[in-house]
């Protein structure tokens, strides 16, 4: 079987490289280190096994936003023969538009690392069927990150973190829904531990009356923002707990643990993924339907999900966890790098309370109850 | 064959009018329509919706703006008369020297700088603490509404400052100088005398202004908070979170209402002026 996927990623590479001299334009959602992944790391060693092949990274913009800007160029370039990307990176909310629209290629089938995914994300993304058209790049969390000195025993509910709230007044921060996405998982957090059935907004069926049973859960959350302080943003939040301006807040674990590294953060830093659970998502690997690369965009995801790249790059370098199952990584990372991952938040932790976020029809109606209840 | 000066001068323009129409008219108008319709059939519900949703938003944007102007004016008219009328050469010189730079700088930047001088442990607070002004406890941050105005204020004051000091330069020194003479002090002389003259100036430049902070972005989303902010920030969360180009369209509709109030006001102002003369 092993011997089967390595035939079989060497023969995708082979049919790659006799097509020298060629543009591989890889466009990413997300934050800048997104794209410097691609283009420092990635690229590179793509580069050097396909010689005369040259990747191009590009970036459209952190959180869904820079996915609906994929979207709307591969919407606007519907008919054309080809468009711009060959490979993009994209978020849920946009994947299962774009597998909706037709905007994405069928492709999994000629990866022979999309075996090695097998996670609910592969297969579905908040709601829609996308097996076929994702292989997810990482996955990510968030968690609540305290200042370890200046709360000393933790909130380990959405409950006792409202409670602690209140005796704390504007040491709680989190960048509201316009933000980032942080903040957001914290309102689907809050939505799941306070509206009712949590299950249900994950798997669906959508029920357009669910909404209504919400009113009591945002009201709280407006008399709970009385006592928090809105963030500008992801980094923002950092920011301010890095300052000690403020002594709880929710950020995602891999730029927790990148801020740290870099020494942006410090040591008395941790995290806590407090229950019901908030919500993590992954980012995926797709191919346009008209892209003009399909080979080579190929190849370049075989690589890309390699369990020795998703070692290296996305466990070692960014602190994500990786986007094929876990076990594939054996024996590639030392104990040291792994564990790092699962200081504060424990695997058992992940298997508990990492949920995902709510099915795009209910993701929508509770960022516009949002909107309608708490901000205005 | 020659073509006259009325086809030349056609041909000149041309490139330029097609440029306004494909970049901006035919644009306005997708919006427009987009904003008034919905399924072909005329429609008012992306209104509801907008006022629904943001109607805090739409007050705290017009009082943003309109004390951020105030500010302004405040600020250029004491730059702008302390250059025409200051007698003390040093203090006009480095203010001629200074006042211009941030004119210079994108609100981007100036926002980005503004985070880390306003924040709660910023540098502003930060001196005050090692100057023995404060305590660091009373140190409290500004990365609100304040911090929005702050930005705001720097970056458009030197604009207002740079127009109104122009036209305070080019007014009769004669006038000024009777009043000095008469024993008028220079603030007087200012307010009674010299402003009055440069008041058109003035408020062109603050209409400018007024346009200008209503269609920032980059301020309000990077010094404060969501909650509540203003409508360039809805607008770009309507389309980037849910693609909703409609309600967008309408939020667009309503801040060029608010700005053509402004632009309104100004007219009569000038009309009321004209009239009697």
């Amino acid at each position: 079987m092993r011997i089967l996927t390595i035939a079989c990623s060497l023969a995708a590479l082979m049919a790659a490289s006799p097509l020298s001299a060629q543009t591989l334009n890889v466009a990413s959602a997300g934050d800048q280190n997104m794209v410097d992944y691609v283009k420092d790391f990635l690229g590179p060693m793509f580069e050097k096994a396909n010689p005369g092949v040259k990747v191009v990274s590009v970036g459209t913009g952190a959180g869904d936003s820079g996915s609906q800007k994929i979207f709307e160029k591969l919407d606007a370039q519907k008919g054309s023969a080809t468009t711009d990307f060959d490979v993009v990176v994209i978020h849920q909310k946009a994947a299962g538009q774009m597998v909706k629209d037709g905007l994405l290629d069928k492709y999994t089938a000629n990866v022979p690392t999309a075996k090695l995914a097998t996670g609910e994300a592969a297969k579905n993304a908040l709601g829609t069927d996308v097996s076929g058209y994702v292989i997810p790049m990482f996955q990510s969390q968030t968690a609540l990150a305290y200042n370890a000195d200046m709360v000393k025993t933790p909130p380990s509910t959405f409950a006792e973190l409202a409670d602690w709230a209140k005796k704390n007044p504007k040491q709680f921060g989190y960048n509201g829904i316009k933000g980032g996405m942080s903040g957001v998982s914290f309102v689907a957090g809050w939505v799941y531990a306070f509206g009712g059935d949590a299950e249900k907004l994950m798997k669906g069926p959508y029920d357009a009356a669910t909404k209504t049973t919400w009113d009591k859960a945002f009201a709280d959350l407006k008399e709970f923002n009385k006592n928090a302080t809105i963030t500008p943003g992801n980094a923002g939040t950092l920011d301010m707990l890095n300052r000690g301006e403020i002594a709880i807040g929710p950020v995602w674990v891999d730029m927790f643990y990148s801020w740290q590294a870099d020494g942006k953060l410090p040591p008395n830093m941790k995290l806590k993924l407090i229950s019901p659970g908030m919500p993590g998502q992954p980012m995926y690997y797709a191919v346009p339907a008209k892209a003009g690369q399909k080979k080579l965009a190929e190849a370049f995801i075989a690589l890309a999900t390699s369990p020795q790249v998703q070692a290296d790059g996305i466990v070692k370098k960014f602190n994500w966890y990786p986007g094929i199952d876990a076990s594939h990584l054996e024996g590639k990372l030392d104990k040291a790098a792994w564990d790092k991952l699962f200081v504060d938040v424990t695997p058992a932790d992940l298997a508990k309370n990492g949920k995902a976020f709510p099915i795009a029809p209910y993701f929508n109606d509770i960022l516009e109850g949002y909107e309608k209840k708490v901000a205005n | 064959m020659s073509l006259s000066q009325r086809h030349l001068a056609l041909i000149l323009i041309t490139p330029g009018l097609v440029l306004v129409a494909a970049l901006f008219l035919y644009p306005l108008c997708f919006s427009l329509i987009s904003a008034f319709s919905k399924d072909g059939s005329f429609t008012l519900e992306w209104f509801a919706k907008a006022f629904e949703l943001y109607s805090t938003d739409m007050v705290f944007t017009v009082v943003i703006v309109v004390t951020s102007c105030a500010l302004t004016a405040l600020a250029a008219i004491v730059i702008a008369g302390t250059l025409t009328l200051g007698e003390n050469r040093y203090i006009v010189g480095t203010l001629r020297a200074l006042y211009r730079w941030p004119l210079f700088i994108p609100f981007i930047v100036a926002a980005q700088c503004m985070r880390t001088f306003l924040a709660k442990n910023g540098l502003m607070n930060n001196s005050f603490v090692s100057l023995g002004l404060i305590e660091p406890l009373q140190a409290v941050s500004f990365l609100d509404w304040r911090g929005i105005i702050a930005t705001f204020v720097w970056k458009q004051t030197p604009f207002v400052a740079l127009l109104l000091a122009g036209a305070l330069a080019s007014i009769d020194r004669a006038t000024l100088e009777a009043g000095r003479n008469l024993g008028a002090s220079r603030l007087r002389v200012l307010i009674e005398l010299a402003l009055p003259q440069v008041m058109q100036t003035l408020l062109v430049a603050l209409v400018l202004s007024f346009v200008t902070m209503l269609s920032v972005l980059s301020v309000p989303l990077m010094v404060s908070g969501s909650q509540p902010t203003m409508l360039t920030v809805d607008m770009a969360f309507r389309i980037n979170a849910y693609g909703d180009y409609a309600t967008a369209n309408a939020l667009g509709v309503i801040t060029y209402l608010i700005s053509a109030g402004a632009a309104i006001l100004y007219l009569r102002r000038g009309l009321s002026q004209e009239a009697p003369r």
